[in-house]
């Protein structure tokens, strides 16, 4: 059983498009998989409801009383639970970051998408203290343009902050935008090949469990 | 990875969730996790009528208190995860324990100096 949550403070950097890679990708690989959408937009539930076509249990909650009996409740039928949160500092994001065994920042190339990285990874750590144990997070970089020069600066300004940073970076490709009309997932082509490798890292982290409740 | 223990996540990060605003709808008529979700301090509206000023008037006073600098570090960071002053977090966590503190107290001070 493994809880993944998604979180930064700052909309549109990639939380819901790394939600639905790691749901899709990882019911590809046989686990199943469920989804908690603490995000008022409800994107997440909508692509699921409405567009995917993979065995994908997803519950919208946005109240933060309800995150940690949901999640509770989801980890006795599932492999794997994603949870993704709204941009924005709430309730619903501190207890969703206290269920976690991973926390997925996700950073896009631009100065806020840093900035609130970087609160974001501070209000984890701070969540960690109060929990008494070392929240595992990690910096994922989203819309990579790699050889430029933003590319580049992003990730010196994400080391200077002394952020651990996830080894897959996912590049601005058509294929992970195409996935939010499609439902489908990459599995060829750079995109497949950086999901994959997304995937086998987390494996990697021990983020994935070992064992699948829809192994056949 | 066996199943996780979540028994105590909500009770061992209430105070810091309680800092944040929630995103229930109707939160103000429900009953709450475990206590009441500190206001917004941006929400707070930069002048207030004058009617409406509780504690105008009461001398302002200093007030000084020694923490471990561990803590002091802990709270600059806190606060400003919440966008929030120092001066103002502690208010607000006042506030919380139902201490009168009024918006104005909660104001940052800093804008008007300026």
């Amino acid at each position: 059983m493994s809880i993944i949550t998604i979180a930064t403070t700052k909309g549109g950097a990639g939380k819901t498009t790394l939600a639905r890679l790691i749901l899709s990708r990882a019911n590809l690989s046989g686990y199943k998989v469920a989804a908690v959408d603490a995000d008022f937009n409800h994107t997440l539930t909508d692509w699921v409801t409405a567009v995917s076509k993979q065995p994908i249990t997803v519950r919208h909650e946005l109240d933060e009383t309800k995150i940690v009996p949901l999640v509770g409740e989801l980890q006795d039928e599932h492999d794997i639970v994603v949870i993704d949160t709204a941009g924005a500092a709430s309730q619903a994001t501190i207890f969703a970051i206290g269920c976690a065994d991973l926390i997925l920042v996700p950073v896009a190339p631009s100065a806020a998408d840093i900035v609130e990285a970087i609160k974001t990874v501070n209000l984890i750590r701070s969540a960690g203290q109060m929990l008494r144990r070392e929240l595992a997070v990690k910096v994922v970089l989203t819309a990579v343009q790699p050889g430029t020069n933003i590319a580049e600066h992003v990730e010196k300004e994400v080391a200077k902050a002394n952020m651990p940073v996830f080894p897959t970076r996912l590049h601005r490709l058509v294929a992970f935008q195409e996935m939010s009309f499609t439902g489908i997932p990459p599995t060829s082509g750079l995109a497949g090949i950086q999901a994959t490798n997304f995937l086998d890292e987390l494996e990697a982290l021990g983020a994935l469990p070992e064992t699948k409740k829809l192994a056949s | 990875m066996g199943k996780k223990d979540l028994a105590n996540v909500t009770a061992d990060l209430s105070a810091l969730a309680s800092m944040m605003p929630t995103q229930r709808t109707g939160a103000a008529v429900s009953t709450p996790a475990v206590r009441e979700p500190a206001p917004v301090i941006k929400a707070v509206p930069a002048a207030v009528p004058k009617a409406e000023r509780a504690g105008e008037g009461e001398e302002i006073i200093q007030f000084s208190l020694s923490l471990r600098k561990g803590l002091r570090k802990q709270l600059s960071r806190l606060a400003d995860d919440a966008d929030m002053t120092m001066r103002a977090f502690v208010l607000n966590a006042l506030k919380v324990q139902g201490l009168d503190v009024y918006p104005d107290d909660l104001l940052d001070l800093r804008k008007e100096r300026r």
